[in-house]
């Protein structure tokens, strides 16, 4: 254990339950000034619950929560928690007002004040300008609904980074970040922490990164900390997975395994301008770079908006699918990236979560009583927990969401498959989970587009990749026998 | 504190295109402008067909039958601004001229009577914001309640009789005006309007209107009132439409218990027509108040063309229509380009 020198927050034995699940059940946190530390925990392990209760969005159970001031004298809840910056997982954006307002404005702490909008757009300016000069200089006044994703996470991460924040919490900020943006981000958070103090909870799934930037870690377990304050690196890979409760089951089969011959179907073709890009019945396609490029790709695949600039052909499809709703019957199933906002649907129960996509494709009139067998026998074949189908999706984690989504698409005979980001939030085990369950929607002859920003996922399991560069153009194709790291992130313009 | 002196942040300094996007008066006020430039070719219209709907005493009528709507309209605009609605301003703008000539025919003076007047709006103001934030119940049927509520107690007050004002030197509107040459009713329309406008825009608990109804749930995490914002637009609405009902007895003389029914659907409609998203978020105080005179002068209009006035209902829905249209095909035009 890594000794707390001058902490900032320090959590003794903290327990919380929403009714009668206990999320918490005694969790010891501590945060030293001026260190970046990873907190790391599968999905379901209670560190968002934790870091609610430390920002004070959620009420604490059991146990104790100081803050601390530079000297080491305590200091009160209220003063603490104003030196508190979060990143939540959950995007906290006002849609309606402009990216500089969504950067200053809950900064203010009184509502009778003048808002000084020249020193707000300048403050917005230089903290959106550490992780994109670019994107800054161009969009400060843009309106927050007219971004995208990725574009809504650096408006969050600049809010934190302009708080003037002792301790900035970072709830898996890299999640919806291209590399680029993540080394910048990186760089940003070691310069702040050695030049002012600052200290960065870290939370993330993926383990290269932690490793890049983080000194120290804590790991949460079923809501107890594991490890407390361990230099990483004192611990293996291997080891962190094991202390998370995370080891897979089995993950051996390699794509390469997948036997294509005799797979009955048609191919896809996808062209543009000089590129193209022909895929045969149960090939994965991996989709990689900055999101503008890939984004234009997955539109023209499933019909989501008129984009002009690919051509897709396939036996039996037409030119360009008018409606998603047109492509999921033909068979062109697709999982957004944006799960909270365009995937669940958060009023009704698991069963319709899951059933949505079947419903659509078959066209079925009504309801049958069939479904219910269907819904249970598709979440046993995901493994996912749930008390009943009949619960809302809110009460399962951010993972098991995601297997929701995906088993919307599972078992059915669809001919493509658009995957955008679909193990974002996801945890380890999760994650190896849904690259099987790829690999087998792959092995029906089923041919998968998957776009991911994490390079290493892709690696493992595509046969092809498609790199687009930072300008949103399609820089190349690599094969599986020419797939490295190296070769992606040159074409991704992502090399650093 | 994060240094203000960074590489990276020295490395570009804002651009000019940063600088050409800062919103100047005309963009700010696009929605707006539009609606000014329609009004003001609607009344030439009916100027063409009536020549005495351009004097200067129908436009001194359209502001006078105006303003009580105008008022009202920008207390509505408030709750819209944050995602919530209010149903109940017409009942309590009646409820508020019952409650006052009742007071002042029991002998009290106009300042007495007034204040009993405005404290119907603190009340039910006050209990539209509780039930709204503390019982968490939705806005649409919390205001329905006490739309029902406050409309049957105007009734109550005075078992269903229409009351004179008493007091004819009463104070609001007939004992001269506060600024010569000025009528009242228009200097509280542009005091108020004015005063909003600066809060919505420029003071920090403005923009947490805009904030809760563009996302409650963020606007929580960020450490945002969410509750307090929410009861302190109710008040405000319940407020502004008490003093209209205020305004309106003290030049109508007459206090009726029916007299702020149509009001309510009115002023909805006024700060639909001014730009503002029923699902929170946008509307401007300047919209809310052109919303509402666009409103009074369609009324007007039609009262001087001479067509039936079953036909204002129908007229105004057009209006409203229009205008959602043009802001949709504005909007969608914008994010296009």
């Amino acid at each position: 254990m890594v000794e707390t020198r001058n902490p900032v927050v320090s959590v003794k034995g903290l327990t919380k339950s929403y009714g009668a699940t206990s999320v918490l059940k005694g969790v010891d946190f501590s945060v030293a000034r001026g260190e970046i530390h990873a907190l790391l925990g599968g999905n379901g392990a209670g560190k968002s619950t934790m870091i609610r209760i430390i920002t004070g969005s959620a009420s604490k159970g059991d146990g104790d929560i100081s803050f601390f001031d530079p000297s080491g004298a305590p200091r009160t809840d209220a003063e603490g928690r104003a030196r508190v910056a979060v990143v939540h997982q959950e995007l906290a954006l006002l849609p309606h007002l402009s990216v500089a307002e969504n950067i200053t404005l809950p900064h203010y702490r009184r509502g009778f004040a003048a808002v000084k909008k020249r020193l707000s757009i300048e403050k917005a300016f230089e903290a959106l300008a550490m992780i994109d000069p670019e994107f800054a200089a161009r969009s400060l006044h843009r309106l927050v609904e007219d971004l995208s994703l990725h574009e809504g996470q650096m408006v969050e991460i600049a809010r934190a980074l302009s708080s003037g924040a002792e301790l900035i919490l970072l709830d898996e900020p890299t999640a919806n970040l291209t590399a680029a943006e993540t080394s910048r981000l990186f760089s940003v958070l070691r310069r702040l922490t050695r030049e002012t103090g600052l200290s960065v909870v870290f939370v993330s799934h993926r383990m290269k990164e932690i490793r890049q930037i983080a000194d120290v870690c804590t790991i949460i377990r079923d809501g107890r900390t594991i490890v407390d304050r361990l230099a990483l690196s004192e611990l293996s890979d291997v080891a962190i997975i094991e202390k998370m409760g995370q080891v897979a089951a089995s993950h051996s089969a390699s794509s390469a395994a997948v036997d294509r011959n005799g797979m009955k179907g048609e191919p896809l073709s996808i062209r543009e301008a000089d590129l193209e890009i022909t895929l045969s019945p149960g090939t994965i396609l991996g989709v990689a770079g900055a999101p503008a490029g890939p984004a234009t790709l997955i539109s023209a695949l499933v019909g989501a908006a008129q984009a002009k600039r690919w051509t897709v052909s396939r036996a039996g499809w037409p030119e360009r699918f008018a409606s998603p709703r047109r492509a999921a019957a033909a068979g062109a199933g697709f999982v957004t990236g944006d799960r909270t906002h365009k995937g669940i649907l958060h009023s009704l129960p698991i069963i319709d979560n899951v059933l949505a996509s079947r419903r659509v494709v078959r066209g079925a009139t009504f309801i049958s009583g069939r479904e219910r067998l269907e819904c249970v026998d598709l979440l046993q074949a995901l493994s996912v927990k749930a008390a009943s189908i009949w619960d809302l999706p809110a009460t399962l984690s951010g993972g098991t969401q995601q297997k929701l989504l995906l088993a919307r698409w599972l078992g059915l005979p669809s001919s493509l498959l658009v995957l955008e980001e679909p193990t974002r939030g996801v945890d380890i085990r999760t994650k190896k989970e849904i690259y099987q369950l790829i690999r087998q929607m792959a092995s029906t002859g089923t041919i998968i587009v998957w776009w991911s920003t994490e390079n290493a996922e892709l690696l493992e399991v595509c046969d092809r990749i498609v790199a687009f560069d930072t300008e949103g153009c399609a820089s190349g194709i690599i094969e599986r026998q020419d797939m490295s790291e190296d070769r992606l992130a040159e074409l991704t313009g992502m090399a650093t | 504190m994060i240094p203000t002196s960074t590489e990276e942040a020295r490395a570009v300094e804002p651009s000019p295109q940063a600088t050409r996007n800062r919103d100047s008066l005309l963009s700010a006020y696009r929605t707006e402008i539009a609606i000014a430039v329609a009004m003001v070719i609607l009344g030439l219209a009916v100027g063409s067909q009536v020549p005495q709907a351009l004097s200067w005493g129908n436009f001194s009528n359209i502001t006078q039958a105006g303003a009580p709507l105008i008022i009202m309209s920008l207390g509505v605009l408030l709750v819209v601004i944050t995602g919530g609605i209010d149903l109940s301003v017409g009942s309590v703008f009646s409820l508020t001229g019952m409650v006052t000539a009742q007071v002042m025919a029991s002998g009290f003076g106009g300042i007495t009577s007034s204040l009993a007047g405005l404290a119907v709006g603190l009340l039910f103001g006050s209990i539209n914001g509780f039930l709204v934030t503390v019982a968490g119940l939705a806005p649409f049927v919390v205001t329905l309640i006490t739309f029902a509520v406050a409309g049957s107690l105007a009734f109550i007050v005075t078992n269903g009789r229409s009351m004179p004002i008493p007091d004819p030197d009463y104070w609001l509107l007939n004992a001269g005006s506060i600024v010569p040459g000025m009528p009242n009713y228009i200097l509280f329309c542009v005091v108020l309007l004015v005063a909003i406008e600066i809060f919505l825009k420029k003071v920090v608990a403005g923009r947490w209107f805009y904030a809760v109804g563009s996302s409650a749930a963020a606007a929580y995490l960020l450490g945002i009132p969410v509750k307090r914002t929410k009861f302190f637009a109710y008040v405000a609405s319940s407020l502004l439409s008490s003093f209209s009902g205020l305004l309106t007895i003290s030049y109508i003389l007459n206090a009726e218990s029916t007299a702020g029914a149509s009001l309510m659907l009115q002023a909805i409609a006024a700060v639909v027509i001014g730009g503002a998203s029923l699902l929170g978020g946008t509307g401007t105080a300047v919209g809310a108040v052109l919303g509402a005179l666009m409103i009074t002068v369609i009324q007007n209009g039609v009262n001087l063309i001479g067509i039936n006035s079953f036909w204002q209902g129908s007229v105004t829905g057009l209006a409203i229509l229009i205008a959602v249209l043009i802001d949709r095909f504005g909007k969608a035009r914008r994010s296009a380009g």
